[in-house]
């Protein structure tokens, strides 16, 4: 049997380069899509790289965006997949209230023009898809926790624009036979999670902070609460969803949940830093307890017009049918994120004091 | 006075409101793709063309519609435009996320950037709702079976968020299928019709349908845009369900139709397997009690009376035709 070739949209994000990585261990042959950029933003795939003037790569990139019709048609002709797993999107809810009509083209329509280029191209016997969706559907919850059957309720313009994603993949499925299944994935993190998103916020502030780098982590709403699992595991359900005899939605998540307090508590304990949380509120600060420096503070322009106070997801049907439990708990995915960032503080560290400049990226 | 724009003017729910806003008091100014162009022939049937402005605007292009809004200072706007054929939206799907969804939140960003009291109507759909084992409800769970329901669960969703996020008064109007003489033919409701006048003048034809098994709760249009003006007249905004409460199958419409024409409809309709949707709903049932708690709202008209105004309004059509021909 020849091999099976995946596309992958959005292969330069976190979730991308895991699971491009397992496909490759798995002998597939994996095409990505990634956008055209002045800057260099491979840098999560950079150790599958294979350079094209060698033969047989069975890792290869295609310039493309999620915003371009013409493009996605092109490059699925051309790769003719067996497999495509979306995972393109504008990913951050707080910018999704910045740039709502970009969210909705890229997240929303994007979605949309990649089923449409499988169905113009008359690939839907053959094509199976994978749809990236996510918990910010429940929002506002009307149950706890949250399976397949709990009713969607987005409080953002992302969580909006991944709601008619969600419901156009369940229709080409229904209208056309399509094998199209939505993975309802809960917040999955991991040292190469992005640098704006929480709790790679808080690992690589608190590493920096260890070393001097940096004085204080600001954040939004502690209060919230989320369902916090490892990208790694979750990247194998994506994969497993689409060797099923039938297409089917699930909801991917550990069953287990923190708060961001928690988060930035396990994250401190891993280097050796006790925090004190005092106040409420806004006011809300989070001292170091041996020095009693304030490290930690709250910043109301984090917070959101409207918040999801609290995410937990129940992944009995996944665990039912697919086998799928996740592997990483906790704290191991916090000491491994805690410990990644750690490492490039301390290079940076080291790079300042031997007087190179290094790069502080701030939001 | 106040003032009202209707984005999506030309169509039948905006030349009835505009009718029902200008008995009101109301000055009224709408919009549509290409005003020079579109025939406006709802607002001629109606007799308000005259009594409407009416501009060039896509509800899509946030330039075009923020100069509108400058001239026109509403109070009130109402979103009735975009690509409402459920058949259609399966061949164009992007065109109906287009002119559904994504107008809306051009909408939405654009009375958020201009941040005045303005107080606006969306119109959702009962095709949100998909099939339905009970009578929908407000709080009845979506579940969208084609692009155009898939467009419409989006947009409701964004004016639900706008709302909660920036406390704008935004409301979505559910509504049910709601008929009347504006239908185009495109519509199964007017094709019957239509074709079932002929046939009883004689045309010899037969009517070819699609499933007529399917269940619809159909009211009349224009006590519908009574609801959509009440819904803005509210202390709190909030979605309503607007609908009759009455549901009917297909054939009963058809069977309807025949019988107020003194025909039996057995004898001259054929049922067609291509004429099916790639997906579509089998039942539709609605609860519209919160509309008559809070708006004081109710339907007159359940299906059989809008089928006897709508071949009353269709004999009056045919035979204007023929004293012209």
């Amino acid at each position: 049997m020849s091999k099976k070739v995946a596309l992958i949209t959005g292969i330069t994000g976190q979730d991308g380069a895991y699971l491009a990585e397992l496909l490759l261990s798995k002998g597939y042959e994996v095409h990505g899509i990634k956008r055209r950029s002045s800057l260099f933003n491979t840098n999560r795939i950079d150790h599958l790289y294979q350079d094209p003037h060698v033969d047989g790569r069975n890792f290869i990139l295609h310039y493309g965006d999620l915003t371009d019709s013409t493009n996605l048609i092109r490059v699925i002709q051309q790769v003719q997949p067996d497999e495509v797993y979306n995972l393109a999107a504008q990913s951050h809810v707080a910018v999704s209230f910045d740039s709502p009509e970009y969210t909705a083209n890229c997240d929303a329509l994007g979605t949309l023009r990649v089923l449409e280029a499988i169905r113009i191209l008359e690939l839907t016997r053959k094509t199976r898809v994978y749809q990236a969706s996510t918990s910010e559907l429940y929002g506002l919850v009307q149950e706890t926790p949250q399976t397949e059957k709990t009713p969607f309720y987005p409080r953002s313009p992302y969580a909006v624009a991944k709601l008619y994603a969600y419901w156009i993949t369940v229709n080409y499925r229904e209208a056309y036979g399509m094998f199209a299944c939505n993975g309802i994935l809960f917040n999955h993190e991991s040292p190469v999670r992005g640098e704006t998103f929480v709790t790679r916020k808080i690992t690589r502030a608190l590493a920096r902070i260890k070393l001097g780098l940096q004085d204080c982590l600001y954040l939004g709403n502690l209060d919230a609460k989320r369902d916090w699992g490892h990208a790694r595991d979750y990247v194998q359900m994506m994969w497993l969803m689409l060797q099923q005899d039938e297409p089917d939605d699930y909801v991917i998540a550990t069953g287990v949940q923190h708060s961001v307090r928690e988060f930035v508590q396990a994250a401190a304990a891993e280097l050796g830093i006790g925090v004190r949380f005092e106040g409420t509120g806004v006011d809300e600060k989070g001292y170091d307890a041996n020095t009693g420096q304030c490290i930690v503070a709250v910043d109301p322009r984090y917070f959101r017009p409207t918040e999801v106070e609290t995410l937990l997801g129940d992944p009995t049907k996944a665990r039912e049918k697919l086998g799928w439990v996740p592997k990483t708990t906790f704290e191991s995915m916090v000491k491994e994120m805690v410990r990644a960032d750690l490492r490039d503080a301390e290079r940076d560290n080291l790079c300042k004091t031997s007087g190179f400049k290094t790069f502080d990226f701030h939001e | 006075m106040k003032s009202a724009l209707i984005i999506g003017i030309s169509g039948q729910d905006g030349a009835y409101l505009s009718r029902l806003l200008l008995d009101k008091g109301y000055r009224v100014a709408g919009t549509s793709r290409d005003a020079q162009m579109a025939s406006m022939r709802n607002l001629k049937a109606l007799d308000v063309q005259e009594r409407v402005r009416v501009h060039s605007a896509s509800s899509t292009d946030f330039r075009g519609l923020w100069q509108v809004l400058e001239k026109e200072r509403p109070d009130e706007i109402y979103n009735l435009a975009g690509q409402s054929s459920v058949g259609l939206s399966f061949e164009q799907p992007m065109e109906t996320f287009e002119s559904v969804a994504a107008s809306t939140l051009n909408i939405l960003e654009l009375l958020r950037l201009l941040g005045r009291p303005v107080r606006f109507y969306n119109a959702c759909s009962s095709e949100c709702f998909g099939n339905t084992d009970q009578p929908a409800t407000e709080d009845t769970p979506f579940r969208p079976r084609s692009p155009y329901a898939v467009a419409k669960a989006a947009s409701f969703w964004a004016v639900a968020n706008y709302r909660e996020a920036y406390g704008m008064f935004a409301c979505n109007g559910i509504l049910f299928n709601h008929e009347s003489p504006l239908r185009p033919t495109r519509f199964v409701t007017r094709k019957i019709i239509a074709a079932a006048c002929r046939i009883a003048a004689g045309s010899g034809e037969r009517l070819e349908l699609g499933n007529t098994a399917v269940v619809r709760d159909w009211g009349w249009a224009p006590e519908y845009v009574d609801a959509m003006w009440r819904m803005l007249q509210t202390g709190t905004p909030r979605d309503f369900v607007i609908a009759t409460g009455q549901s009917f199958s297909l054939m009963d419409f058809v069977a309807r139709a025949f019988a107020a024409l003194g025909l039996d409809h057995t004898q001259h309709v054929d049922t067609r397997q291509d004429l099916l949707r790639p997906a579509d709903i089998q039942v539709s049932r609605a609860d519209p009690s919160r509309a008559r708690d809070i708006l004081g709202w109710r339907a007159a008209k359940a299906m059989p009376q809008v089928v006897d105004a709508m071949v009353a309004c269709e004999r009056e059509r045919l035979s204007a035709q023929e004293i012209r021909t």
